[in-house]
């Protein structure tokens, strides 16, 4: 595949940004790849409904 | 070939935090990798030495997508600059980079286990 691209003016006035977090990445430039990967995860063992037990400290 | 060149009047970040970069010009390659234990809890109870990172979450592969698409891009910058007036950011954190200027290859990962602690029902 070809891919011409023409970069003509290109402006922006403000850039209101709350938060760049978590392996985010806020670019104002060129780049030649970008890969972003995440990954959460929320089983449901991890809803404890009770009275508060401290999580295990690092084993 | 002419390379594109960012151009920013007015820069304001707040807070750079925990492992994360504002960078101003070129770099060629940026690589992030972040890990979190978010636990949210309905009471106001912090004990310091709490949590470890040894859930499978935080070892098992995160399969990165190759990029071995076949496409050839040809880039004529009849403009080569980017301009932007104002750039307002109240926070970077946690491994997360900002940059002004260009750059090569980006990879970035974030693995984040939540865990929710609720008070039974109260009344």
């Amino acid at each position: 595949m070809i891919y011409n691209v023409y970069n003509r003016d290109l402006s922006v006035g403000d850039i209101k940004i709350t938060a760049v977090a978590s392996s985010a990445i806020f670019l104002i430039g060129d780049a030649e790849t970008i890969q972003l990967a995440s990954t959460f995860d929320t089983p449901p063992e991890s809803l404890i409904i009770g009275p508060f037990v401290p999580l295990a400290p690092e084993a | 070939m002419l390379q594109r060149t960012t151009s920013v009047t007015e820069l304001e970040v707040n807070s750079v935090a925990i492992a994360s970069v504002l960078h101003i010009g070129d770099s060629k390659i940026i690589h992030g990798d972040s890990r979190a234990l978010a636990v949210q809890r309905q009471a106001e109870i912090f004990y310091g030495n709490e949590g470890h990172f040894n859930f499978p979450i935080f070892t098992e592969p995160v399969p990165l997508p190759p990029i071995e698409e076949d496409v050839q891009m040809f880039r004529q910058n009849y403009n080569p600059v980017i301009k932007i007036r104002k750039v307002d950011i109240i926070g970077i954190s946690s491994s997360a980079v900002v940059q002004l200027g260009n750059t090569g290859h980006i990879t970035m990962l974030n693995r984040t286990k939540h865990i929710r602690q609720l008070l039974e029902n109260l009344h």
